[in-house]
């Protein structure tokens, strides 16, 4: 094999190698950047806005249409992590591994609340744990109803339902 | 009506299979063909021409990675689409590598071979990876034992010192065998470790996090809870003393810390764990003269007596030489000397692939190596369950930390130490220890998806 061939082997070989590895971090770019998504909340909000700006006196229903898709973790061990609800009509919380929103804290119980949808509604409801759930800092003894923005707390572990 | 259900089935048939597993067999299929071209170009400006022998290297690594891809269809349908080809072009540069020190070698009129029985320990290991993926349905069975996997370990780690069977090859006591079979038992000691602490450290991090008294500032943990990581520095000091291996107990060290850190998220353990390192290292260097001859070798290999003496600076300054010689874009496959470098075909093939394929292949090997790591420690972050979480963590950090020791070590940066180089290097051991590694990794990210959905 005369030596031109021989050069262009070895140059394309590492090329090749390198074609491999570049052609994986396209793969990569959508794990730090994210999929593009496009925002139900924008879309939304927009003509809320402005109807807002006219003036208009149509109430924004925010409490009555709570349809919450995830959780949202807030402080803990998995803070700032966002849980789907998919098409679950209910999550068990607690430290247990087979819960569906594994909580790793020392002040949680291994079976500690679920969130039940009933009807349109997530309701919380404290499997009587140890060291009791709050919500909005009230002890949970009943099951409640929960709303836009109310938080969760479990321990020193802090979440809500967006 | 039955039109209108024919459409509507067609998103979850193609949610069915997902989109990784099918990506993971085109890159297979794609470095199946990087490996052909490797052997290829190797045949070519060797021996001339080429000829069937090829076939032999090339067709049993990817049949067995295809069984591997099969067995993640069926058990393992969301697993990670990138760890299996990536491991793959690695083990089989690793082969290329071996098989041309191999032409090498039969030119000199030797018959030291390696490649033939690097294909099929590697084919056993990718098997040995399926079986695992498909025999382990759940990792979390492995929370229970955690103190089994600590006392298998330390019996594992133990072993080659044993009389009989125990062996000392090159000064260091790491292996175990009779007649022509051996085996490092330290290599699967390491995933064992990985699953002990992981185990240990879920059941604690709270305490080990939180109590301890005030002591200038620094919050100091109660002595039952910081019991552990004293105890574990004095084994792997131990390992030290008795293995004679530096590689082996900066590896079990080194996890240990990355471990605990992670599990409490306090930089006190890695600071204290790293002035014990230190501390233990400079004084193993002052008492131990094998110690004390690779850091020697280390600071000043150019040292003619250094150089010169058994077991001295030669095989660091003939890689080094290799590595000169292969400038930015190597020799080529075949084209370079790295047969001159002692132990090329294993403790030193990364010096030999440095000759060959130059700097840049140096970076897409490290790349390559960044990104299974990467993937490990994404698999690590995604996962809902803590256990999980810190053992992909403890997994990923075991294949980057051997890279960074044995690259360091090549380079000259790090002392020489007698750890392997994941997938690449000849040894049955170090393989299928680091495919059993890639399968745990892998069920562990398809249990994650799977919980999240």
């Amino acid at each position: 094999m005369s030596e031109l061939a021989l050069f262009l082997v070895r140059i394309g070989f590492v090329a090749v190698l390198w074609i491999f590895v570049l052609s994986l971090l396209s793969v990569i770019r959508a794990d730090l950047y994210g999929r593009r998504v496009i925002s139900k909340l924008a879309k939304q909000s927009a003509p809320q806005l402005a109807k807002a700006a006219s003036g208009s006196d149509l109430p924004i229903d925010d409490s009555d249409s709570f349809e919450p898709t995830m959780i949202q973790m807030l402080t803990g061990r998995s803070a700032g992590s966002k849980i789907d609800l998919g098409n679950k009509r209910e999550i068990m919380i607690g430290r247990a591994a087979s819960s569906d929103l594994v909580i790793s804290d020392e002040f949680a119980s291994n079976m500690h609340a679920k969130l039940v949808l009933v009807g349109e509604e997530w309701v919380l409801q404290d499997l009587n744990s140890t060291n009791g759930t709050f919500l909005d800092g009230k002890k949970v003894t009943t099951p409640v109803t929960m709303t836009a923005g109310a938080t969760i707390r479990i321990g020193t572990t802090t979440f809500d339902l967006r | 009506m039955s039109n209108l259900s024919l459409t509507s089935a067609i998103p979850n048939l193609i949610k069915a299979v997902p989109r990784s597993r099918n990506f993971e067999a085109m890159l297979i299929f794609w470095v199946s063909g990087i490996h052909a071209f490797a052997l290829a170009q190797i045949q070519l400006s060797v021996l001339q021409v080429m000829t069937w022998d090829m076939l032999l290297y090339w067709a049993p690594p990817t049949l067995a990675a295809m069984i591997v891809h099969w067995v993640l269809r069926r058990y393992a349908i969301k697993a990670d689409g990138l760890m299996l080809p990536l491991a793959f072009l690695l083990n089989g540069l690793g082969i290329a590598m071996i098989y041309r020190l191999d032409l090498a070698e039969l030119a000199n009129g030797g018959n030291d071979l390696f490649a033939m029985r690097q294909v099929w320990l590697s084919c056993f290991a990718m098997l040995i990876a399926a079986i695992v993926i498909r025999v382990i349905p759940d990792h979390l069975t492995l929370r229970r034992f955690p103190f089994v996997a600590g006392l298998a370990a330390v019996v594992l780690l133990l072993l080659p010192a044993a009389p009989v069977i125990g062996r000392t090859v090159n000064g260091a006591t790491l292996w175990v065998g009779t007649g022509e079979l051996s085996f490092q038992p330290g290599e699967i000691a390491k995933i064992l470790l990985a699953i002990f602490f992981a185990g240990y450290l879920v059941s604690r991090q709270g305490s080990l996090a939180e109590i301890g008294s005030r002591v200038l500032g620094v919050r100091v943990p109660r002595a039952k809870d910081l019991g552990p990581i004293l105890l574990f520095w004095l084994a792997s000091l131990g390992v030290l003393v008795v293995q004679r291996d530096l590689g082996t107990s900066i590896l079990y060290f080194g996890l240990f810390l990355v471990m605990i850190y992670t599990a409490t998220g306090r930089g006190f353990y890695v600071a204290a764990g790293l002035v014990m390192m230190v501390t233990g290292a400079l004084v193993a260097s002052r008492f131990f003269g094998y110690v004390e001859s690779r850091f020697d070798s280390w600071l000043d290999p150019f040292n003619s007596a250094n150089y010169n003496a058994a077991g001295g600076s030669y095989q660091l300054v003939q890689g080094l030489f290799g590595m000169a010689n292969g400038d930015v874009i190597g020799t080529g496959l075949g084209g370079g000397f790295p047969q001159l470098i002692p132990l090329a075909e294993s403790d030193f093939i990364f010096a030999a692939l440095g000759e060959e394929l130059g700097l840049a292949g140096v970076f897409v090997i490290l790349s390559i190596y960044l990104l299974l790591v990467y993937r490990g420690l994404r698999i690590a972050n995604s996962h809902p369950d803590d256990f999980s979480k810190l053992l992909a963590l403890g997994l990923a950090f075991v294949i980057g930390l051997q890279v960074f020791v044995v690259a360091g070590g090549v380079m000259g940066l790090l002392p020489l130490t007698g750890l392997t180089t994941p997938f690449l290097a000849a040894g049955g051991s170090s393989l299928l220890a680091n495919w059993s590694i890639i399968a745990l990794l892998l069920i562990i990210s398809d249990s994650s998806l799977r919980s999240n959905r």
